[in-house]
């Protein structure tokens, strides 16, 4: 039987935002709890729980049971009740304080203080608030415990130092570190030669820098196989590295300083309004879209805006040809609808591609979105919904079918416009918008996965090719990103926020990559401070989802693109990604364009394994053989949008 | 420090990191039976059958009606203690859809042992399993599968309308190098803790088999001594 843990530390009011970027004062949004500092058998343990769960008489064996696990799932219970505790409880945190790898702190004007414990397989909580303060109390006492040391390269950032017996005792020395004086820090690293060293190093040159962390992550990374080989096994993705790395080096091209750039409020209703003619045509399309790129849209007009930034109405249309196209559409959303409905379960026996889809709807639809209000609670009618549209979609788009992400992409959709067919056709213009991640072959997945490779490659080197090293060349960790766009990483306001914005398709094209950059860039000291290896680079940016601050990852993600449009030497290839014109010239011929833009990914090879072709055409769950277009047909519905779109950034 | 148990943990961790699975002793001196080994779990089925919650299960010993089925890759690490050996369980899960298989596959490399999945209420999930196998073989680069340790779960026993039937399943893991089967329930916990134990157990069972022959011929496949390698040529 387990020894009664021994409270070493205790302290109320610590919160965990559940909607970290929300401008809502929405209660909820605040978990209440209590954080402990415990001294079980097992270790030394850091625990938060939810505040009415908390109290150390009531613990049973059971909640103590499962502290050797390391990696963070919000811990679930919410199975039986739904009491809001209960789907509190599910934030729970517990876990070994030599586990932990490092910790971000709150910035000094920061409201409330917060810690963010990250550990060393890379599980990443969610940020502990400290309404009461208290926070520099619990890591004074871990400092017992650990060597910790502050970050050169980003102050907010402390990394617990390898347990070394000798180390113990110099730990107490760094206890200054958290004393309220923050001047004292540059003395503290003054003490510390080898991180001054390498601090003034890194000004100097990244390369350097990078060159002299190598022994160390090379001893402290846990092995790893699978990594390796990871970026040649992608079939069909290849990772350019540079022709020749150390030139690159040495002639790295200097972006001008990000500029900084500010957001606005919404388009607002009244704002809207005066954009329309008496008609109902909206007289300044670019205007229009400026606004909402810079603020996004008031959400009780969302309902309205969508339908044009989603291709459902068209800018140019009137009121009157508006109601002409939503009856349309309404004829054409039940007739597609009465297609699948109308097919009987005898049919349904010999229709195996259609059984599939409609199972495997049925299986998503129920794990889509049951936490938010508009899809909780059993037999939800939206769910009827949800699923309805889904497999419209299917007789609506036949060739793509259903696919694991459509889903999470059509919810946001369905909650704004609370309308079957009106949530279908916007629905439909997402997808015209993303279908290339979807489709059979995933090019558009790979394609882009490369670019972000060769975006980050000029953007920041020396972060590129820590990835690199680290067998992450491939950024494969940013696939959930890019599959339903930013959907899991954000809570259901800022999705929708992310969404208007990239829809206008300002200030670039595959503006969605540049916020990659973006967030990555918020990581990097994590990243490579932690000399994170691939799974944990993978944990952890899985784990900071509902953690990524949107305005700011905009806002560094447009100055990126002003960098890169500001910078004389920005690589044609690395233009042509974001629609930058390479050359003032309205028209593109084919033949120019097309081996620099696509010619790594977008050529026909696709290499697949033999096996696999054969695999594709017998396996009976496969959705196989769906491939939507051939790879030169998906080449054309690229470039004319690439052409015109280099044509609008010229002339803007 | 004897009787601190804190910092024998963080022994072990460092022995992890550090020089992989080789013989250690503790810093404090202490004779540690502590050498935790990593192993890579590789849980594959149809989408829907239930991989993330056995995972979820076993690991955090939650089960969440409302959770989202997988997009890409995740993982979460488990110590486990088999036998008086220490493990670190590190078990990946992924997108079961075939689509997502080129950007799924790599991550079979390395495996040590395979938890195959079927819903018993899904009897396609079931049908698929060999293609499971197959795919799983085929990109781990595994040459030797009869002597791999797979482990089948047959999951969502707590259903009522069971489609799979257990002489059906049952032939399926004769014929398929004896794998050991379990029905298990992520809802209510049965058999989950056991069927990721026996997964360990396997892989015992089948190195002690291929070390046995591996004295008597060289041309044994010795993919378990190749990753050996690898691991002490990463980590020198």
């Amino acid at each position: 039987m387990a020894a009664q843990p021994q409270m070493l530390f205790e302290k109320d009011s610590v919160f965990i935002h559940i909607n970290v970027n929300s401008h809502t004062s929405d209660k909820d949004a605040y978990i209440p709890g209590k954080v402990y500092l415990l001294h079980k058998e097992e270790g030394h343990f850091i625990e938060w729980k939810a505040e009415d769960v908390v109290s150390l008489d009531n613990h049973s064996d059971q909640d103590w049971a499962f502290i050797g696990s390391v990696g963070y799932k919000p811990d679930r219970e919410a199975e039986t009740g739904s009491t809001k505790i209960d789907l509190q409880k599910k934030y729970n945190i517990s876990f070994d304080i030599f586990d932990l790898k490092s910790f971000k702190r709150s910035a000094p004007n920061h409201g409330w203080a917060y810690i963010i414990f990250i550990l060393k397989d890379g599980t990443t909580y969610p940020a502990l608030h400290f309404h009461t303060g208290g926070s520099k109390a619990l890591l004074k006492e871990l400092e017992n415990f650990l060597h910790i040391k502050r970050s050169a390269n980003d102050s907010r950032l402390f990394i617990i130092q390898d347990h070394d017996p000798d180390m113990l005792s110099k730990s107490f020395d760094e206890l200054q570190l958290f004393s309220d004086s923050s001047g004292d820090l540059v003395s503290k690293f003054i003490k510390d030669p080898y991180t001054t060293t390498l601090g003034g190093f890194s000004k100097v040159t990244n390369f350097l820098r990078d060159v002299l962390m190598q022994p160390e992550v090379s001893v402290s990374r846990p092995r790893e196989e699978v990594a390796e080989l990871l970026q040649e096994d992608i079939p069909g993705m290849e990772i350019s590295h540079q022709d020749e790395p150390g030139f690159e080096v040495v002639t790295k091209t200097r972006l001008p300083k990000r500029p900084d750039v500010s957001r606005a409020t919404p388009l607002a209703s009244e704002v809207w309004s005066k954009h329309m003619d008496t008609d109902g045509r909206i007289k300044d399309v670019d205007q229009i879209k400026e606004v909402i790129f810079r603020g996004g849209i008031d959400a009780t007009i969302r309902i309205e805006v969508w339908k044009f930034l989603l291709g459902y109405y068209d800018w140019s249309s009137t009121y009157k040809s508006r109601t002409e196209e939503r009856k349309r559409k309404v004829d054409d959303y039940f007739r597609m609808k009465l297609q699948w409905k109308t097919i009987s379960l005898e049919q349904e026996k010999r229709f195996s591609l259609l059984r599939e889809r409609k199972g495997l709807i049925e299986k998503d639809v129920t794990r889509t979105d049951r936490t938010h209000k508009f899809f909780e609670g059993e037999g939800n009618p939206n769910l009827q919904v949800l699923n309805d549209i889904l497999m419209t979609y299917c007789m609506y788009n036949f060739d793509l079918g259903y696919v694991q992400g459509m889903s999470d992409l059509l919810s946001p959709i369905l909650v704004v416009m609370e309308n079957e067919v009106d949530a279908f056709w916007c629905f439909a213009g997402l997808m015209d918008r993303v279908y290339t991640n979807f489709e059979m072959d995933q090019k558009g997945m790979k394609l882009q996965l490369s670019q972000i490779h060769q975006l980050m490659q000029f953007v920041d080197t020396e972060l590129c090719s820590y990835l690199e090293s680290h067998e992450s060349g491939n950024f494969y960790f940013c696939f959930r990103w890019l599959l339903i766009l930013f959907k899991r990483e954000f809570n259901f306001p800022d999705v929708q926020r992310l969404w208007e914005v990239l829809w206008t398709e300002k200030p670039c094209k595959n503006f969605h990559l540049l916020i990659c950059l973006a967030i990555l860039d918020s990581e990097k000291s994590t990243l490579i401070e932690n000399k994170f290896g691939f799974t944990e680079i993978l944990k952890h940016i899985n784990d900071i989802c509902f953690a990524i601050n949107l305005d700011e990852s905009l806002k560094k993600a447009e100055g990126i693109f002003e960098q890169l449009k500001q910078c004389k030497k920005t690589p044609s290839h690395v233009k042509e990604i974001i629609g930058l014109q390479v050359t003032p010239t309205r028209s593109i011929p084919k033949s120019s364009s097309m081996p620099n833009t696509f010619g790594r990914e977008g050529s026909p090879r696709l290499d697949l394994p033999i096996h696999l072709r054969e695999n594709n055409t017998s396996a009976p769950s496969s959705g196989s053989g769906t491939a939507v277009t051939t790879p030169e047909d998906s080449s054309i519905e690229i470039l004319p949008e690439n052409t015109e779109q280099s044509v609008t950034l010229v002339c803007n | 420090m004897r009787g601190d148990s804190g910092c024998d943990r963080v022994g072990v961790m460092g022995n992890l990191q550090f020089i992989g699975l080789l013989n250690w002793s503790s810093e404090n001196g202490e004779d540690m039976s502590g050498k935790s080994k990593l192993l890579k779990v590789v849980l594959l089925g149809d989408g829907g059958v239930g991989k993330s919650s056995l995972m979820n299960r076993f690991v955090s010993g939650k089960f969440d009606v409302q959770s989202f089925h997988t997009i890409g890759v995740e993982f979460l690490n488990k110590d486990v203690s088999v036998d008086g050996d220490n493990y670190t369980m590190q078990i990946w899960d992924t997108a079961g859809q075939e689509r997502f298989k080129s950007l799924r596959t790599p991550f079979y490399r390395g495996a040590d042992c395979c938890l195959l999945t079927y819903a018993v209420d899904d009897i396609q999930s079931f049908k698929n399993l060999s293609m499971w196998k197959k795919e799983f073989l085929y990109f781990a680069d595994i040459q030797d599968g009869m002597n791999f340790p797979f482990v089948i779960l047959g999951n969502k026993c707590d259903v009522q309308n069971k489609v799979v039937n257990d002489s059906d399943i049952q032939e399926w893991c004769r014929l398929n190098g004896n794998a050991p089967l379990f029905l298990t329930s992520a809802k209510d916990a049965t058999n989950v803790e056991k069927a990721f134990i026996a997964a360990v157990l396997r892989l015992k069972e089948l190195e002690d088999f291929i070390e046995t022959r591996q004295t008597n011929a060289d041309t044994v496949d010795l993919k378990k001594k190749a990753k050996m390698t690898n691991n002490n040529s990463c980590c020198n």
